[in-house]
């Protein structure tokens, strides 16, 4: 069996840039956009999976505005010679089912057997666009999973996943969706030919209207209505007694906040 | 009863209803009481006392009495809900944990209900007609405030962020309900193994105690094991700790790790990175003992201490056993 994986990557800010609050409306964020951290995690596991089945097809989707092109490239620099850019700036206000719709209008002509994502992407936290994807593809999902293992003739895989307190590990045939946690791979820092190739790459976009999307909107069942600042901490106040006087000093603030019975 | 219901998903881990089950109700009565909607518990597999104990929570428990239903598995508990939704009519709002189980299940339901999801949702209300969820992005950086306009309105309420309601009036019938599944569900569960060294899971338990680099070796992490257990805490760490292979995986708080919001978080020799912070900023209360007074970990805290966390351990593990 040739397996055929797809991979869903989303360009995201990075965990360090500034993200505030301008208006209701309108964030400020800094211009510094990377790949989601576990989107490349993704990749990796693909390629991985490659590397024990050489003649495994890889694909890697993205669906958004021009910044998505940029995860595209990460996913040619890390090894993925197919890319396909989906959609266009429309998309960055869109919820997740739509985003998931617009990717399944693409997957069922691919049809992957495998397709893999990130656990959640590092802008809207949403961990809800994998498993839609595979409601709408109609296949089974696995949500966290942590390690992925093939059997040689590929009718099966082994799935651990992140359960609270504890790795489960599923057995599942193809088609199969999977999210990648943190430890599903270890992404690779790109060679720079590889890097060289990804940015002279010539990627595809396939518009909307080439898409069959049956009709959906997108924001038909849900909308936002304003951004709001996170909640402040009040000033820390620090215990100014000597060791070891001040274990006493917080245990009593503790106490006296009623945190510590 | 009044005709509209609002369904809580409860789950069960080792033998009984999670502590995040019982803060669902929180958030279920808060939007209940506005609009006169009746709360209702939907338990998949689980035992009789365990739907009794639900039943005092809410107005009728819809109890799915399945052998097959023992332990989670996405497909059929998927079907399962999707079942009771087609036999009972639809709910106004869905609730459930936003733990794996719940993260999985919903976002599908959604898709098959043709309704709204929102997922971490830290607080939700009524606007007019209109169900409102506030839920943090970019991690934490800004919240924001989602409208769900389709019934179900499907939820995932983040761990932490609503309290345990006190007495409630209630005390519910319990309907058992017999489902019937197709045995080809696609998935098979093989193995299941332990990953935690404390009692308490870490997106459940009411306290914290995180240790990072600042420990020095993974057996210092004993004396952090052994305040966990005066304090009743699960025992979280940093990256730095993980990557090291000091801890699992899965007590990793922060970014790339679990997001999570205890009653009391201590941090000790964390620097307190964003990364970490984004983890553990919606505690309620955060203290931070680190012996570098510039750490970046107490400009995130409520109390802070400098000194050696390897003295300060056993000394408050110690005091709070002398006070108990
Ligand atoms: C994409 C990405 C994702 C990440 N995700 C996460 C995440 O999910 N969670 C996370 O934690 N990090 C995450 N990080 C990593 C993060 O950047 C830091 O490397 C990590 O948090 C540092 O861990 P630490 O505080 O234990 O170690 P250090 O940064 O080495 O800090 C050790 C601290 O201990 C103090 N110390 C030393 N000795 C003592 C002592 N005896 N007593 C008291 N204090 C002492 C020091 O003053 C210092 O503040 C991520 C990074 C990236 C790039
Ligand atoms: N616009 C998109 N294009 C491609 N993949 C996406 C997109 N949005 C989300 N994904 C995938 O779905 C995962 C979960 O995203 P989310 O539900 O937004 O947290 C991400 O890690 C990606 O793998």
């Amino acid at each position: 069996m040739k397996l055929k994986i797809a991979v869903l990557v989303k360009q995201v800010p990075d965990h360090e840039a500034m993200v505030q609050v301008k208006s209701e409306q309108e964030l400020e964020i800094e211009d510094r956009y990377v790949c989601s951290f576990f989107d490349e995690i993704a990749v990796e596991a693909a390629l991985n999976i490659e590397k024990n089945h050489p003649d495994a097809e890889l694909f890697a989707l993205s669906a958004g505005g021009k910044r998505s092109i940029d995860a595209l490239r990460r996913a040619i620099a890390m090894g993925i010679d197919q890319v396909v850019h989906l959609g266009d700036e429309s998309l960055e206000a869109s919820d997740s089912n739509y985003t998931a719709q617009v990717l399944v209008a693409r997957l069922r002509i691919l049809q992957p057997d495998l397709v893999i994502c990130g656990k959640q992407a590092g802008d809207d936290d949403y961990a809800a666009v994998g498993p839609m994807v595979a409601e709408l593809l109609d296949i089974p999902h696995i949500s966290g999973a942590v390690s992925l293992d093939t059997n040689p003739d590929l009718n099966m895989v082994n799935v651990g996943c992140e359960r609270e307190g504890e790795i489960w590990y599923l057995e599942s045939g193809f088609p199969l969706l999977i999210s990648a946690e943190k430890g599903l791979a270890e992404p690779h820092v790109p060679v720079v030919t590889r890097v060289m190739k990804a940015m002279k790459a010539n990627i595809q976009n396939i518009p909307l209207n080439e898409l069959e999307l049956h009709g959906n909107k997108p924001q038909g069942r849900i909308h936002r209505i304003r951004y709001v600042e996170p909640p402040s901490r009040p000033e820390v106040i620090m215990m100014q007694k000597p060791f070891p006087e001040n274990i006493s000093e917080l245990v009593n603030y503790l106490q006296e906040k009623g945190i510590l019975s | 009863m009044a005709d509209k219901k609002i369904w809580v998903i409860a789950e069960i881990r080792k033998g009984n209803l999670t502590r995040s089950t019982s803060q669902l109700f929180g958030a279920a009565y808060k939007i209940a009481d506005q609009k006169n909607l009746d709360v209702v518990g939907v338990l998949m597999g689980g035992e009789k006392s365990h739907a009794e104990s639900l039943a005092q929570k809410a107005s009728l428990v819809l109890w799915i009495n399945d052998p097959g239903l023992e332990t989670y598995e996405a497909t059929r508990y998927f079907h399962a809900i999707w079942q009771l939704i087609e036999s009972k009519g639809k709910p106004v709002v869905i609730l459930a944990s936003a733990s794996s189980s719940g993260l999985e299940l919903m976002p599908r339901l959604a898709i098959r209900c043709e309704t709204g999801y929102a997922s971490f949702c830290v607080d939700i209300w009524w606007e007019g007609s209109e169900l409102v969820a506030r839920r943090p992005i970019y991690g934490g950086r800004a919240y924001e405030e989602l409208a769900l306009i389709k019934e179900p309105a499907l939820f995932t309420i983040r761990s932490g962020a609503f309290s345990i309601p006190g007495n409630l009036p209630n005390s519910g019938k319990v309907e058992t309900i017999t489902l019937t599944f197709s045995d080809d569900l696609g998935l098979k569960l093989i193995e299941r193994k332990s990953t935690t060294s404390s009692k308490q899971e870490l997106s459940e338990a009411e306290c914290v105690v995180a240790g990072g680099r600042g420990l020095g070796s993974p057996e210092n992490f004993k004396l952090l094991e052994e305040l966990a257990q005066e304090l009743d805490a699960a025992v979280g760490s940093s990256r730095a700790v993980v990557d090291s292979g000091w801890r699992s995986h899965d007590e990793q708080v922060g970014k790339s790790g679990k997001t999570i919001s205890p009653d009391l978080y201590i941090a000790f020799g964390i620097s307190g990175v964003i990364h970490h912070i984004l983890g553990m900023n919606t505690s309620k209360v955060i203290v931070a003992i680190n012996k570098d007074p510039e750490a970046p970990i107490f400009r995130n805290s409520d109390y802070g201490l400098v000194g050696d966390a390897l003295e300060v351990i056993p000394v408050l593990t110690k005091e709070l056993r002398s006070r108990r």
